[in-house]
């Protein structure tokens, strides 16, 4: 039954290209269109179930062989990247989790959010998530779940954006991706590292692998790949993505956030369980993250007045604990967390707005007294540790200055020391640019032919005269008078600039960056 | 299958120069786009035929035609492809039927003669991937100036279009002056290493040349020289302001073939890192560092951006700096992301500057400050321009991703300081392009101007088609890409690595 597991991330992916084309290229606005999205949405998650529990039966009593390969994806030497799929063991019972949930959500969002706004697109981006979700957790290849990693990014990006004529959507939409590249980056440099020390790709070779690597290897490969699991499951210090990222519709904000997406971090975890017990260091940074973390969610958690954000620290609270659960060698139980966590936080991520409705009115609880005498604390918890802010002024900020500043360099030094042709906007155009370039001096030319000699001696008298005259208007008046002035000032201007500029904090810290770069290089 | 008797190489570099004279002389505007056009369909079906007889599996030059030229001094006219050129032809041919589909209603001051240009700068840039001779590259290197000039200069957008084409010009000319010593002395090499006499025994034959032993002194000048020539072209930092100034007054769909033709690479991949092996190993380290300064200095400059047309010039310098990065990490990887990422140029940097050439049509401005919310209006060319966007910032299932990744992968074998910078890029990318698209394309609409345009037109739609069908494909099948340049990509190092001690 092993061949089972391709059409499993293929039937949503083809009703997303079904659903995207049919936007494009159909001029038919009327009629059922949104029903028939929904129709074809629908059917194809729940295919797509299917398949998957019929993939779990099938390994619950021994009929798979734990992986199916499919063919070649990319070959480049001896880097094969193989489209390999693993049909046996945990990452089938989490798949099956997975996809049970996206039914359910399918099916609540097809009620929810007919004839709204974008209730194609809507659809379309579902599909193409739940293609993601399935190649994270069923790829036998780190490349090929990192497709599905960042398809599930790229989804999650277009629904926090949904209603996209909303400023703060975008706002927040855009953070949240740029925060999650930085992951992504993270789990690309875990992928070319394992396949420099290991020469391979394949998640299950890497682990079969990791009994011969040293520590340092092992630690450098693990904590590439748990940067990228921080990053994804809203660890410390990625956590404040999460909250941004609860803009989108409740259905997705349920299997984005709440139950499905959020944990592909600790699922990656898990999978490189052998890898991450050869590194004892990066296991005891997964307890700190993880302990760090679900109490900065504890503490925030308590303060929150909307469901939505008290949901969203309770899941990276939660999810904390599994990181530390990990850290700590508690694999199974980790294991077990996550699969209660997908349904209890599902669930709850979709009733939490009729939970909304059926509360309304009543009274405000109030802060427990705990946090209420301890005034430090309760502005930390409201103020969400100043991870932003912070965030904003290390990061952020001086990478756009430095962009800022750059642009003045490329368009005011680099584009004129390389020249360009005189263009009409440089050009004098009128009398008075013409008369401001030429020195006051020159225009009394004439006026300073006063002498006239006559005879040799006079005519010599004169002809020397000129020559002085000559020198001290042309070297001595215009070359140091008012000219250098002139330069002068501009030169000191330009210092100034630079001695501006060094002083900012970030030329310093590009500074040693710089020299760090060039030491590690020699 | 190979060796063919009919000089089709010959015929696909001589059929547009014709066409461009034939649809000069027809003095019907509308007839003329229309021959045009179909010499270019015609061109396109006989590139195609270029791969069908191409054996991928040899990593040899084919299809190779050998006369006489210039006898005096041993010039030939020598034309051949080999696995890292072949694919630019059908591109090429390919960018442009889609350059002319976008201008067709747009040009309307003689579109005779813009449509003659770009048929002819369509001949001239396939001549540029094919010559093998050193005279005959240079030679139509240079006359891919007369075109640009011209076409950027008479239907550019800006009021400073001049000024511009201009500057192009002066660059370009500028760098030419180094490619043209270095050929002399490799000519001037030969002629010495066989014991001839100048001028009979110089050789301007690639082919010949590659065999010449070099002495190393010779190597570093030569490498020097070609480096530079081409630096100018790529562009790398510092020579790069050429390319946003043509970007902001050029026609855009002009401007594509600028930035989708990536000839300043193609020049370093095919004759400067070759030619001079030892020297290209040896500097190395320079070659890298400029990729990597270009790569990280243009993305940062590009989050600065407000207008899209001068946001992708930097987008584009700062992928070249990408792929310069994965040529000088010398392995397959690296290589082989290289070349991809150049046909990827071809694609996704010039659908996006059509799309820029879209809106600028629509609404007369790219800046921000006269967009927001074009979502709302136009989405069908949202769609398509996050679809080149996202492969641009190399995204899984885009054709950027693969090439993007075997580049990173190469550059992390090589160096991990290379690496740090390549990743760095990926990281940046996202940042620029995401909040320019923000401020344009989502938000609220903010000027009535922008209430009242239309969504792509039919013609439009299906010319966006094409590039997209393919980077969806090579992004869901790169090996049609990498196995095509496998080959000659190992021939291609193992001429670097094994010369050089």
């Amino acid at each position: 039954m092993d061949f089972l597991v391709v059409l499993i991330p293929l039937i949503p992916l083809l009703a997303a290209i079904y659903i995207g084309s049919d936007f494009l290229f159909n001029k038919n606005r009327k009629g059922n269109r949104e029903a028939v999205a929904a129709l074809v949405a629908r059917s194809a998650v729940s295919i797509s179930c299917v398949l998957a529990i019929t993939l779990l039966v099938s390994d619950l009593s021994n009929n798979n062989d734990g992986f199916y390969h499919v063919g070649q994806w990319l070959g480049s030497k001896n880097l094969s990247i193989d489209l390999l799929f693993i049909t046996s063991g945990y990452s089938v019972i989490v798949a099956t989790l997975f996809s049970v949930i996206l039914v359910v959500v399918t099916r609540f969002s097809t009620f929810y959010l007919f004839k709204e706004p974008g209730f194609i697109r809507y659809l379309f981006i579902f599909c193409l998530f739940s293609t993601g979700m399935m190649l994270i957790t069923l790829s036998g290849n780190a490349v090929i779940t990192f497709i599905g990693w960042e398809m599930a990014g790229l989804c999650s990006y277009f629904l926090i954006s949904f209603a996209y004529d909303r400023p703060v959507a975008t706002i927040n939409a855009t953070r949240v991706f740029v925060t999650n590249r930085i992951g992504d980056a993270s789990f690309i440099l875990g992928i070319a590292l394992s396949f420099y020390y290991l020469g391979t790709t394949n998640w299950l070779d890497i682990n079969d692998m990791a009994d011969l690597l040293t520590t340092a290897t092992a630690t450098v490969i693990a904590l590439s790949f748990a940067g990228a699991a921080f990053a994804k499951s809203a660890q410390l210090p990625f956590s404040p993505w999460l909250a941004r990222a609860m803009e989108g519709p409740t259905p997705s904000s349920a299997v984005f956030y709440g139950a499905v997406m959020i944990h592909s971090g600790i699922f990656l975890i898990i999978l490189l369980q052998p890898i991450f017990e050869k590194a004892p260091f990066v296991m005891a940074l997964l307890v700190v993250v993880g302990l760090f973390t679900a109490l900065y969610s504890f503490i925030i958690g308590l303060t929150q007045t909307d469901v939505k954000s008290s949901i969203c620290f309770a899941i990276t609270g939660q999810i904390g604990l599994m990181v530390a659960e990990c850290g700590l060698g508690f694999w199974e139980l980790a294991s077990w967390h996550l699969c209660a966590h997908v349904i209890v936080r599902g669930y709850q991520v979709l009733t939490s707005p009729s939970l909304v409705f059926s509360v309304n009115g009543n009274p405000m609880r109030q802060v427990s007294s705990h946090l209420g005498n301890k005034r430090w604390l309760y502005n930390i918890s409201l103020q969400r540790f100043w991870l932003d802010p912070i965030a904003d002024r290390t990061l952020v900020r001086p990478i756009s200055g430095l962009g800022k500043d750059l642009d003045y360099f490329d368009n005011n030094f680099i584009d004129r020391v390389m020249g360009s042709p005189a263009s009409a906007a440089t050009a004098i155009s009128s009398l008075t640019q013409l008369e401001q370039k030429i020195s006051p001096s020159e225009q009394n030319n004439d006026l300073n032919k006063l002498g006239r000699g006559r005879g040799f001696a006079g005519k010599l008298l004169e002809w020397m005269a000129g020559a002085m005259s000559w020198f001290e208007e042309r070297l001595v008046l215009r070359g140091i008078g008012i000219e250098m002035v002139d330069i002068g000032k501009q030169l000191g201007h330009a210092a100034n600039t630079f001695e501006k500029l060094l002083l900012k904090s970030r030329y310093l810290v590009l500074f040693v960056f710089v020299v760090l770069m060039i030491a590690s290089s020699i | 299958m190979s060796e063919i008797d009919f000089p089709l190489l010959t015929l696909i570099i001589l059929l547009p120069l014709l066409g461009a004279i034939a649809v000069g002389m027809i003095s019907n505007a509308k007839q003329a786009k229309i021959i045009a056009l179909s010499i270019a369909g015609f061109e396109l079906l006989l590139s195609l035929l270029v791969l069908q007889f191409f054996d991928s599996r040899s990593g040899d030059f084919q299809l190779v035609e050998q006369y006489t030229w210039i006898p005096l001094l041993n010039i030939e006219y020598l034309v051949g492809v080999d696995g890292i050129s072949v694919l630019f032809l059908p591109l090429s041919a390919l960018l442009t039927i889609v350059a002319m589909l976008a201008c067709w209603n747009s040009t309307q001051y003689n579109p005779r003669f813009h449509f003659s240009l770009l048929l002819a700068l369509e001949g001239i840039t396939i001549g540029v991937f094919c010559a093998l001779d050193m005279m005959l590259f240079f030679l139509f290197w240079e006359l891919t100036l007369p075109p640009l000039f011209f076409l950027i200069g008479l239907w550019g957008i800006g009021s400073q279009r001049r000024s511009a084409a201009m500057k192009y010009t002066l660059f370009m000319l500028f760098g030419g002056v180094p490619l043209l010593l270095a050929m002399i002395v490799l000519a001037t090499n030969h002629a010495i290493q066989v014991g001839g006499s100048i001028p009979y025994d110089l050789s301007f034959s690639f082919l010949v040349l590659l065999e010449t032993p070099l002495p190393d002194n010779l190597q570093t000048i030569v490498f020097l020289l070609l480096l530079f020539g081409f630096a100018v072209k790529a562009p790398l930092v510092p020579f790069h302001t050429w390319l946003p100034a043509a970007a902001m007054e050029g026609p855009t769909h002009i401007v594509a073939l600028l930035m989708g033709l990536k000839l300043g690479i193609y020049g370093i991949l095919r004759f400067a890192m070759p030619l001079a092996p030892v020297a290209a190993v040896e500097f190395v380290w320079l070659v890298s560092i400029l990729g990597a300064v270009t790569l990280v200095y243009s993305a940062l400059i590009a989050l600065q951006q407000t207008n899209l047309r001068r946001l992708l010039a930097y987008v584009s310098i700062s992928h070249v700096g990408l792929v310069i990065i994965g040529l000088s990490s010398f392995n397959m990887q690296g290589v082989q992301g290289a070349i991809f990422q150049m046909l990827n140029f071809t694609l996704i940097a010039s659908a996006l500057i059509l799309i820029a050439g879209f809106i600028q049509h629509r609404l007369g401005s790219t800046d921000l400050i006269h967009l927001g919310g074009i979502a709302k209006v136009m989405p069908k060319l949202t769609c398509f321009y996050f679809l080149f966007m996202l492969a641009s910032i190399g995204l899984p299932g885009t054709s950027g991703f693969p090439a993007e990744l075997l580049m990173i992968v190469g550059a992390f074998m090589a160096h991990s300081g290379l690496g740090i910078a390549a990743l760095s890029g990926a990281i940046l990318g996202a940042a620029y392009m995401l909040s320019y698209t923000r401020r344009a394309f989502l938000g609220p609409i903010k000027h009535n101007d922008v209430w009242q345009t239309q969504d792509l037109q039919l013609r439009e739609l299906y010319l966006l088609c094409v590039p997209a069908l393919l980077v969806l494909l090579f992004g869901f099948f790169p090996d049609m890409i990498l196995d095509v340049n496998k080959a000659a990509s190992e021939v291609w190092l193992s001429r670097i690595l094994f010369d050089s001690p």
